[in-house]
């Protein structure tokens, strides 16, 4: 019975590989990682849907925003089309060391990560001299930004931990203020934005992680002024305790392809390459979504509609 | 229904030699310096305990064996090694002359499709079929086509009584009738042997003498060769031709049921026995005595007659009865004191 | 006194406890110590996981493969090889399933080529109208059970669609029909195997209490490097989830089977293969049952966490939503996922209670009268949205498929119910949240940080040998062990704390809610939907609201995890307390018990071995959620593992600390599981 059953198993097993695995060597189309975030999508979709025009097949795929890289480097994505430079660089630059991924250039605008505060926080006067960062040095101010959690002091919700790892905590040795302000890692970008509006709601001062260009440019947002970033400056980087306290640099917003992909549809290469995006159309892009109500498709086909001129040129 | 060109002359259909059947993993030792039956010390000796031991016996065509004996004496043992159900360790069993233990799987799953019909103890029956899909199962497993079947299967349902109960589920069915739709599956592909394991004893015993006269009724008509497991020695005296009484996997003797009163082989069955009412057993001819005519009285009774169903008009007469062979032109063969039927009754 | 405390157990514990700490005041917090910390000698586990992992897809095994694109041989690694052609081949099931639904070309361009789509533009898989699948749902609801189910089916898509959730729905739907048809399968076949070899029963018992306790986002980058990202990933992560209920219940099943109907089965000349398929799996209809159950919820439970590796559909709708804090949009996408999971369950549980009928004596068109319904409702339902297309002018096809953004919606109502709550209760929540962190979580977190580690093996290893003796000691020493010699020890120990805390929380308030709602018929049917709701109700939808009621705190994560776990802690209470005999209900009446003292002295000991197997599953269900809490924010073993996924070397951590998890479940559940089997035995119930 069990000799049968064993060879039961093994036959059909046996039996759908072979089947399948030969008839199922998938239509290639062109893997486009989506992430959680609207305008990333949208241009996902742009991407998408100028792809087929010039007769590939593109398909999106749900993924994860720095394990993608890996996913490019092995061919299982073709492109990564947001990579910003301050979480995201150390994962793409790991995977091009590897072999598999490669620079497909930058995108026409400047990204910027760095602590900030809500608009509202300095209407308010919580922390007056915001955002020049030596106001933080106030215990005063400190003590409006305290959560029953942070032992007094003054809470800075950074992002999840994988993306600066310790960079902030040391910032604030480096500043001097670990004894009055610290950090708390929140788990994901949702996270971040569920604080902003509940620390409004209680009127408590937040100091939290974000990035430009994003939603809450709109929604007014401060990013606070530390003092200037130089290469090296970080401890992680090499910089002493002195130097660590220094700001975010300005960063890049590049494309990563898969090293194929150049060779399996060069058109599509091409164009994605030329592909280059300002700060006011990724702003659009969002705007379309989150503030029209259009879907992330719909959105895209607009969008192009728009800038039709562009992406022809991107084409040629 | 009787195909008598597979028994051919008087051969016997179920043929046991020596048969065998030990649990435990020193089994096959145990019996490779051993002739004859294994004594009980051994086997605890060896960590192994007795299913069957030493079994050599025949069923003819037609014939009802019924085999007795105390809980884990290996009734359904010897039962399971005859249906090759369990292999036994070691013997010889023959199905018709051929060697049971020689037969592959797809022989034997032949044999079984066409030859052999077995009733649980525990009924047995599939939980998610009705009564009519377990009546035909046997059947489909055959190959038949299913209307075939369904059709075949709604005459057994009928046979057995429990027409307008077919589509019932056996949970929605009481023991007598699960029992029932039992006996009636294991009929369904005409099988020429039949065994039964303790077919009634779970139910009561009204119901129990209701399904035995059945049985006999059945038996009557359709004259299968048959193996009865049962603890109940008044269904082994109604049914039997032969009794087979086992005690820890002996078979202790095999005989007609009024020697195995009368004649015990060895202790144990005479203990066994020993509180069976005789008249149920004894025939008058156990009991007569010499033909003499000057002491015969008018009335006469058969010889073969069990003694309990005759007892009450013995009594009344009063005088000696001629005792007289029915089956030779009612010969006189002896004569019957009444009060030796009383002895039998009420005494010693 | 010893004589004493080798007879009650009650003293035992107190004595443990005693010991327990002195331990802990007495041992000095020094790092060089190893009463209070251990060495961490297994903190390379990871990397030989990650170099195992590397190695295998990129240098053990390779084969020269021709690429067409480099127009030169390639080495691809064996296992690299086979790894992918899984995926091909369970992703061209998936998008073949979903064509049916949704239309697409990229099952006939992957069957003759690609180039052949492109020269046959009319060549590709139509797709169905959204009006057809909700007939044709409602036809086989129909045709299984009646006209109950059929408008169960029907209103289930119904909703479905006209709430703008089609695509993704069908998407998900499609991954589902792919993925619990391969785990019930695989499930089956696994268990049948156990069945019939100890010895692979003996092997699978511990692969499936691992896999069943170890939180779902460790094993996902181990499956992204393995197989990729995309539906097909995210289908064998769900495979890999809701395959364990499966085997282990068709085991069950299987052995419950009394050996006389196999033998009756044999006796009416089954061969291996009959007596498999028609005797031994029908017997154990029930149980098999209920594994098919889990599958379907379990799959359900897993859409959103399977969007994390590329499954498209609900999930991955999900999240966008949450992203923009878009709670009542979310809640609607999860309603969806819960309409599915009960109407596939229902679907199923009708197909497998559908009983033949042998007398009628039926023509083809009555045989296949409702196939013929649906077929010619299909054309005219395609004919109708085909004209519809002129009708509605602005390109949205009404009667095709309703986009997302044009559906009905009651997502404002959601939300403002949100906003409402938020604004009503936030101020007396804060003060609560305030009151307990300071008072509570802070205090007892940092308890638990304070705990040598010899006083924590104590306390386990000291339960062990108390409720199971030196064996169940011994086993729980050596997972704990396992933790205590890696370095996230500390973390570990955080996890602890909160699992302590969501567990203590939800076992009482399960038990007082169960039991409750176990004494009355119509109480105990809603309160066990209740539980199937939120069995597959994302329970990522409420960290957001948890988060704008609570912050990024530990409370959130405690009353996140302690919403989810509840759930096991009040089925198995109401299904523990139902299930005792009524005849000891009237006893205990009879003898003039008041209700409360029937509870606590009859039916709450009766039914507490069952009671605390529900226990066992909120230790699970918990441990799952501080994992998910993640994403609000933990510094547990949880915030590492969530960090794994968008870490390039996070497999091995991932995993690490999965296993980590999971050791420690499996400690409780030896302790638990110990006693209550002992428990049972003594009550003569099992
Ligand atoms: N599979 C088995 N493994 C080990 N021992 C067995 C097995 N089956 C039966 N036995 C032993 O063989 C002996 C005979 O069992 P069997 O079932 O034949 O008894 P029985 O006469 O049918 O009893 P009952 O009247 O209770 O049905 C018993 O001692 C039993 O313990
Ligand atoms: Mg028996």
């Amino acid at each position: 019975m069990v000799k049968f059953f064993k060879g039961f198993i093994l036959a059909s097993v046996i039996l759908s590989f072979t089947i399948f695995g030969s008839i199922a060597k998938a239509a290639d189309p062109i893997r486009i990682p989506v992430l959680n975030w609207s305008s990333q999508i949208v241009m996902a979709n742009v991407m998408a849907q100028i792809f087929e025009e010039q007769g590939f097949t593109a398909e999106l795929v749900p993924a994860e925003s720095a394990s993608r890289y890996e996913a490019v480097r092995i061919g299982d994505l073709h492109v990564a089309h947001e990579t910003w430079e301050s979480t995201m660089a150390l994962p793409f630059y790991e995977a091009m060391d590897k072999g598999g991924l490669i620079d497909a250039g930058s995108h026409d605008l400047i990204t910027f990560e760095e602590m900030g505060i809500p608009n509202w926080v300095i209407d308010e006067g919580l922390c007056p001299g915001l955002p020049n960062w030596e106001a933080l040095k106030s215990p005063e101010c400190a003590a409006n930004f305290a959560t029953a959690d942070s032992g007094g002091k003054g809470r800075w919700l950074e992002g999840p931990y994988e993306w600066h790892t310790d960079v902030m905590p040391n910032r604030l040795k480096g500043l001097g203020i670990d004894d009055l302000w610290m950090v708390k890692f929140a788990g994901s970008a949702d996270a971040l934005w569920a604080e902003l509006d509940a620390a409004k709601k209680e009127g408590r001062g937040t100091v939290i992680f974000n990035w430009s260009p994003n939603f809450t440019d709109a929604s007014g947002f401060t990013f606070i002024d530390f003092p200037p970033y130089f290469e090296g400056c970080r401890l992680e980087n090499g910089g002493s305790l002195e130097t660590t306290g220094c700001g975010s640099p300005k960063g890049w917003l590049k494309k990563a392809a898969h090293i194929k992909f150049p060779i399996t549809h060069p058109a599509a290469y091409k164009f994605y390459t030329k592909m280059s995006f300002t700060a006011p159309q990724i702003g659009l892009m969002a705007d379309l979504v989150d503030n029209q109500g259009m879907s992330h498709a719909d959105a895209a086909t607009q969008f192009i509609a728009d800038h039709r001129d562009l992406m022809d040129l991107w084409m040629n | 229904m009787l195909n008598d060109s597979s028994t051919i002359g008087k051969e016997p259909v179920i043929k046991c030699e020596s048969v065998y059947k030990i649990f435990g993993n020193n089994a096959a030792k145990l019996l490779a310096n051993a002739s004859g039956p294994i004594s009980a010390e051994e086997f605890q000796k060896a960590g192994c305990i007795i299913g069957v031991n030493n079994a050599s016996f025949e069923i003819n065509k037609g014939e009802m064996l019924v085999v007795m004996g105390l809980s884990g004496s290996g009734k359904s043992t010897l039962l399971r090694c005859i249906s090759r159900l369990t292999d036994p360790t070691s013997g010889n069993i023959f199905i018709d002359g051929k060697n049971l233990l020689e037969m592959n799987s797809k022989q034997l799953i032949e044999l079984r499709r066409n030859k052999m019909g077995m009733v649980f103890q525990s009924f047995a029956l599939l939980p998610h079929k009705t009564v009519l899909e377990n009546i035909a199962f046997p059947l489909i497993i055959k190959g038949l086509p299913t209307d075939e079947s369904i059709t075949k299967a709604m005459e057994m349902v009928e046979l057995v009584g429990l027409k307008g109960r077919e589509n019932y589920f056996p949970r929605e069915l009481s023991g007598g009738q699960q029992q029932r739709v039992g006996i009636a599956r294991s009929l369904a592909v005409e099988p020429d042997i039949w065994f039964l394991d303790e077919p009634f004893s779970a139910l009561d015993p009204l119901i129990r003498k209701e399904m035995q006269d059945e049985f006999l009724r059945l038996q009557d008509s359709l004259h299968k060769t048959i193996m009865f497991v049962t603890h109940d020695f008044d269904e082994a005296l109604r049914l039997a031709d032969r009794i087979a009484i086992m005690k820890d996997g002996i078979i202790e003797q095999l005989d007609t049921p009024d020697n195995i009163v009368l004649n015990p082989a060895t202790e144990y069955v005479k203990k066994f026995t020993e509180d069976v009412p005789r008249e149920k057993v004894l025939k008058i001819e156990s009991i007569m005595d010499k033909y003499n005519q000057s002491l015969a009285g008018n009335n006469t009774v058969s010889k073969d007659a069990i003694i309990e169903t005759v007892a009450e008009s013995i009594l009344e007469s009063k005088e000696n009865l001629t005792v007289i062979d029915s089956k030779k032109n009612n010969e006189p063969v002896g004569i019957l004191q009444p009060s030796k039927v009383i002895k039998v009754l009420f005494g010693k | 006194m010893f004589e004493d405390i080798k007879k009650s157990r009650q003293k035992q514990f107190l004595f443990l406890f005693f010991i327990f700490l002195i331990l802990y005041f007495f041992v000095p917090k020094n790092e060089a110590s190893y009463f209070w910390r251990l060495p961490p000698l297994l903190k390379d586990i990871p990397l030989i996981f990650n170099t195992l992992l590397d190695n295998l897809m990129f240098n053990w095994f390779t084969v020269p493969v021709w690429d067409p694109d480099w127009q030169m041989y390639e080495d691809k690694t064996l296992f690299r090889i086979i790894t992918r052609s899984i995926s091909n081949s369970v992703l061209f099931f998936i998008i073949f399933i979903r064509e049916i639904f949704l239309g697409g070309y990229q099952t006939v361009s992957s069957i003759l080529g690609d180039g052949i789509t492109k020269t046959f533009s009319w060549l590709y898989i139509p797709a169905l109208p959204w009006t057809a699948v909700v007939i044709g749902a409602a036809i086989i609801g129909y045709k299984l059970e009646g006209i109950r189910l059929a408008i169960i089916a029907g209103i289930g898509f119904l909703y479905v669609s006209v709430f703008g959730q089609w695509e993704p729905s069908m998407q998900t739907l499609s991954l589902v029909l792919f993925t619990a048809p391969v785990c019930f399968i695989l499930g089956l076949s696994l268990g049948i195997w156990g069945y019939l070899s100890k010895r692979v029963e003996a092997t699978l018992q511990p692969i499936l209490n691992v896999a069943q306790t170890m939180p779902h986002f460790s094993y996902l980058v181990p499956i992204v490097v393995l197989f990729g990202v995309g539906d097909h990933a995210g289908s064998i992560a769900t495979i890999i989830f809701a395959t364990p209920p499966m085997v282990r219940l068709t085991i069950l099943g299987l052995k419950k089977i009394s050996p006389e109907v196999i033998e009756s089965g044999l006796m009416s000349g089954c061969n291996k293969f009959q007596l498999l398929f028609r005797v031994l799996i029908p017997t154990a209809r029930r149980d098999i049952l209920i594994g098919v159950n889990q599958v379907i919820m379990q799959c359900l439970a897993m859409t959103t966490i399977a969007a994390f590796i590329g499954a498209k559909g609900l999930g991955f709708n999900l999240k966008v939503a949450l992203n923009s804090l878009k709670i009542g949009k979310a809640a609607e996408i999860g309603i969806c996922v819960v309409i599915i999971a009960v109407v596939l369950d229902k679907l199923s549980l009708a197909w497998a209670n559908k009983q033949k009928d042998y007398f009628a004596n039926l023509g083809f068109y009555q045989r296949n009268r409702l196939s013929i319904f649906f077929i010619f409702f299909t054309i005219i339902c395609s004919i109708v949205a085909f004209f519809a297309s002129y009708y509605f002018p602005e390109g949205f096809n009404y009667l095709y498929l309703i986009p997302f953004n044009k559906g009905l919606t009651v997502s404002p109502i959601l939300d403002a119910f949100v906003d409402w709550i938020w604004n009503t209760f936030f101020y007396y929540l804060n003060t609560f949240n305030i009151f307990l962190l300071t008072n509570v979580l802070g205090p007892m977190k940092q308890a638990y940080l304070n705990m040598p580690v010899i006083s924590t093996f104590l306390l386990f290893m000291g339960a062990g040998y108390i409720i199971g003796g030196i064996r169940s000691c011994l086993i729980v020493g050596s997972l704990i062990l396992f933790i205590a010699l890696s370095e996230y020890w500390d973390r570990a120990l955080i996890t602890l704390y909160m699992a302590t805390f969501a567990v203590s929380v939800s076992a009482i308030s399960g038990i007082i809610v169960g039991s409750l709602c176990s004494q009355n018929n119509f109480a105990s049917k809603s309160i066990l939907s209740l539980c199937d709701f939120f069995q597959t109700f994302p329970s990522f939808i409420y960290l957001i609201p948890v988060i704008l009621l609570f912050g990024i705190t530990d409370t959130s994560v405690m009353i996140a995890a302690i919403v989810y776990a509840s759930v096991p802690a009040t089925r198995y209470t109401v299904e523990g307390l139902r299930s005792v005999p009524p005849s000891l209900h009237d006893a205990g009446s009879m003898s003039g018990v008041s209700k409360m003292q029937r509870w606590r002295l009859i039916d709450l000991p009766l039914a507490l071995p069952h009671i605390m197997l529900g226990i066992n599953q909120t230790v699970i269900f918990a441990l799952m959620m501080i994992v998910l809490g993640a994403l609000i924010g933990t510094e547990d073993l949880g915030q590492l593992i969530m960090g794994s996924l968008s870490r390039p070397n996070g497999a091995g951590i991932g995993f690490t600390l999965g296993i980590f998890i999971s050791f420690i479940c499996l400690a409780v559940d030896n302790l638990i599981r110990t006693w209550s089997n002992e428990r049972k035995k003594l009550l003569g119930i099992e």
